[in-house]
């Protein structure tokens, strides 16, 4: 009695052969760029038993990236919210590599890479996207993460710019349950019903935006957490307390300055300069107290060090401070 | 009369074909990882026949598309054409109240049944998915629904309803539904019909012990009480659900460890129950193992498994004025001697007497394993959850076609 393997294609009913061509089902998702938001997609995407390739510049960084989300499960598992069966199948299906080549056979790739200055961003973009577009199937969506760059700008250079979108997570993106999905001029219908279908199986409710710089979340949240700092700056209360206001006054999960040192204080200086350039409205002149940061390399939660200290487990470490009341 | 079992789950579909003239399994299998990489159908044919097919199967249509194909094609089938097929009965996990046996399957029913599913939403969707599938592939086909939950819904309503706010029954429907409601179906006739007598008025307990557990009392042929409730993690400890718990040490652990909904569902449903305690492993066999090499909290959480299994029988035995038979299925109690053992000893005020001969010689068949002299009867019986399907499935149409 020995077991036989054929293919099953032999098998269909031949009802409707078109319905077994490849189909639109999501099989691979390519990331380009692995550092946290890339690590948290890519444990999410792979927990829904698709496989993802990440790309990164270097074998530390891949090494990096794949300590991080191992690192990110454990905590899971420790908060009760995974077991080790489902951590080891989320992991085999994650691999680092660093050629552009194994991207081939994704149905989707998310460029989500960390830059500079905005000028940097988006030449690194527009070579990422040109890069992947060589690669790929002509029908493959490529997107970017960015917000406050738009897409249309990123795409302008691809012969195929109509499978371009822009897939906006919000960290920490496995449990944030929504996702703003912008168009640009040139998405095509096809291609912004499937990011859409990518979407769904993540389990996001989807946020149907036209591009805009910032679309809605950082637009918002930007503004915010420069304010904040305003605030702070005209001692009108401590952050902490300024935080707490948020926090418990409006039910935001975290304060500005929280959210400015998880976000990282350097890539929302970034989005208030993108924003400030793309409106030229004051409101978005990033505030000295963040910039003065960036340039100490003070950068929130990644470098321990932002408005508040961290431990090397990413823990706020809280100030000994005086109540006057 | 062939008639076609399916059990569609999120991601496989697990199928068996019989006949029923002969009563008999033609073939079974299994599609799984359906929409994902890896995908492949199994299919064992009664002559032993196996074969595994690769490639990629996009959706649960798919899925059967292919199954169909092999049952029909001439190296691997079991069937001249899909002609031969008298019927689907479909295994339906949640039926709520509205569905209190099994049914043919219309427009109205799916309509009900799509109402149903936010009681089960991660077991009822797919299930319905297989139904969609055959409505498309196979129209002129009559569907079978059988329910999990349907055998308990003859509960009484003391029985099956929570002490909380009645307006919230009222307005999501939270009650006890109880689940494998086939099986115990199923072992409590076949188990009167082992012993010739007549289930309507007989005191059963039947003890569904796999990896998921429940214990239901059987009173005249009805199910009177059931342990699990709306969801499957109430009553019996399992592999790695926690069963009965104090509401207070959720919401406890839920505040001190921050944890949310989702978590808080994965801690009492993949964390705990034997696994939780014990550390070892969600295998029974494996605990005892470990246990028998002087693990302690092995130890325990094998204690721990028998005395809730034991606290039921006396409930239901209470809850029935008597018990006359308990009846062990599922791949605990059709195997393991040690459960059986342990859950019965100390019974004799409740007039159970285990022949412990029997009960070491009872492995995965039918077999009594109470003494002579026991007034209550013990039995082992393998459940056919697949059979009772069948079974339904060609009294309705049977019935349909009269």
């Amino acid at each position: 009695m020995t077991e036989r393997i054929e293919n099953i294609e032999a098998y269909a009913l031949k009802k409707d052969p078109e319905k077994h061509q490849k189909s639109e089902a999501i099989n691979k998702v390519g990331i380009v760029g692995c550092g946290n938001l890339g690590q948290e997609v890519a444990r999410m995407v792979s927990n829904q038993g698709v496989d993802v390739i990440f790309l990164e510049v270097n074998q530390s960084k891949i090494d990096d990236a794949l300590k991080g989300i191992t690192k990110d499960l454990d905590k899971m598992i420790e908060r009760w919210g995974m077991t080790e069966s489902d951590k080891r199948a989320i992991l085999s299906r994650i691999n680092g590599t660093l050629e552009y080549n194994d991207l081939k056979g994704c149905e989707i790739v998310i460029e989500a890479v960390k830059s500079k200055t905005r000028e940097d961003s988006v030449e690194i973009r527009k070579k990422i996207f040109k890069e992947i577009e060589k690669i790929v199937d002509v029908k493959t969506i490529i997107a970017t993460n960015s917000t406050t760059l738009v897409i249309t700008e990123l795409s302008s250079e691809l012969n195929n710019p109509e499978r371009c979108v822009s897939l906006h997570f919000i960290s920490p993106a496995a449990d944030v349950p929504v996702l703003e999905v912008a168009r640009s001029l040139y998405t095509s219908d096809e291609a912004y019903k499937r990011v859409c279908k990518f979407a769904r199986l993540l389990g996001k409710r989807i946020i149907p935006v036209i591009e805009s710089p910032g679309i809605i979340s950082t637009r918002l949240i930007a503004p915010m957490i420069n304010e904040a700092c305003e605030i702070l700056m005209e001692g009108v209360s401590e952050m902490e307390d300024i935080d707490a206001t948020m926090k418990i006054g409006y039910g935001f999960p975290y304060g500005p300055f929280e959210m400015a040192d998880k976000i990282g204080i350097d890539v929302v200086v970034r989005w208030l300069d993108n924003l400030y350039k793309e409106f030229g409205d004051i409101k978005y002149k990033a505030s000295p107290m963040l910039k003065k940061r960036v340039r100490a390399n003070h950068l929130g939660r990644e470098t321990g060090k932002g408005f508040y200290d961290y431990d090397a487990d990413g823990k706020k470490i809280m100030r000994e401070r005086i109540s006057p009341c | 009369m062939k008639i076609l079992i399916i059990n569609s789950g999120s991601s496989s579909i697990k199928y068996q074909l019989f006949d029923m003239v002969e009563t008999k399994v033609l073939a079974k299998g299994i599609v799984e990882k359906i929409g994902m990489q890896g995908s492949f159908l199994k299919n064992m044919r009664n002559d032993g026949d196996e074969l595994k097919l690769t490639g990629e199967i996009v959706d649960h249509q798919a899925g059967i598309e292919y199954m169909l194909g092999v049952l029909i094609s001439q190296k691997h089938g079991s069937l001249q054409s899909l002609k031969e097929l008298s019927a689907i009965g479909h295994r339906v996990v949640h039926g709520g109240e509205t569905f209190k046996r099994s049914i043919l399957i219309n427009e109205k029913v799916i309509k009900k049944l799509e109402e149903v599913a936010e009681l089960a939403p991660l077991h009822n969707p797919p299930n319905l998915k297989g139904i969609f599938a055959f409505k498309e592939l196979l129209p002129e086909i009559p569907q079978v629904g059988v329910f999990d939950t349907s055998f308990h819904q003859t509960m009484p309503e003391f029985a099956y309803m929570y002490a909380i706010p009645y307006t919230l029954y009222k307005k999501y429907g939270l009650r006890r539904y109880g689940f494998h409601g086939t099986s115990h179906r199923f072992v409590a006739k076949r188990s009167c019909a082992i012993l010739n007598v007549d289930q309507k008025n007989q005191k059963i307990i039947t003890c569904h012990l796999g990896n998921g557990a429940s214990i239901t009392a059987i009173k005249n042929g009805k199910s009177v009480d059931t342990s699990m409730g709306l969801t499957p993690v109430e009553g019996m400890i399992m592999g790695t659900r926690s069963g009965d718990l104090d509401l207070g040490v959720l919401t406890f652990i839920m505040n001190k460890e921050e944890i949310g909904v989702q978590a808080a569902n994965t801690l009492i449903n993949k964390h705990s129950g034997m696994l939780g305690v014990s550390g070892v492993s969600s295998d029974m066999r494996e605990v005892q193992k470990a246990a028998a090499e002087g693990n302690e909290r092995a130890k325990l959480a094998i204690r721990m498994y028998s005395y809730r299994i034991k606290k039921y029988l006396g409930a239901y035995s209470a809850a029935m004025g008597g018990v006359d038979m308990i009846v062990f299925t599922g791949g605990i109690g059709e195997n393991d001697t040690i459960t059986r053992k342990n859950t019965c000893s100390n019974m004799g005020y409740l007039g159970i007497k285990i022949d412990e001969e029997k009960n070491k010689s009872a492995q995965g068949r039918e077999e009594i394993i109470s003494t002579k002299d026991s007034k209550v009867k013990v039995l082992v019986v393998p459940t056919n959850e697949e059979l009772v399907i069948a079974q339904d499935t060609m009294e309705i149409i049977t019935k349909m076609n009269k």
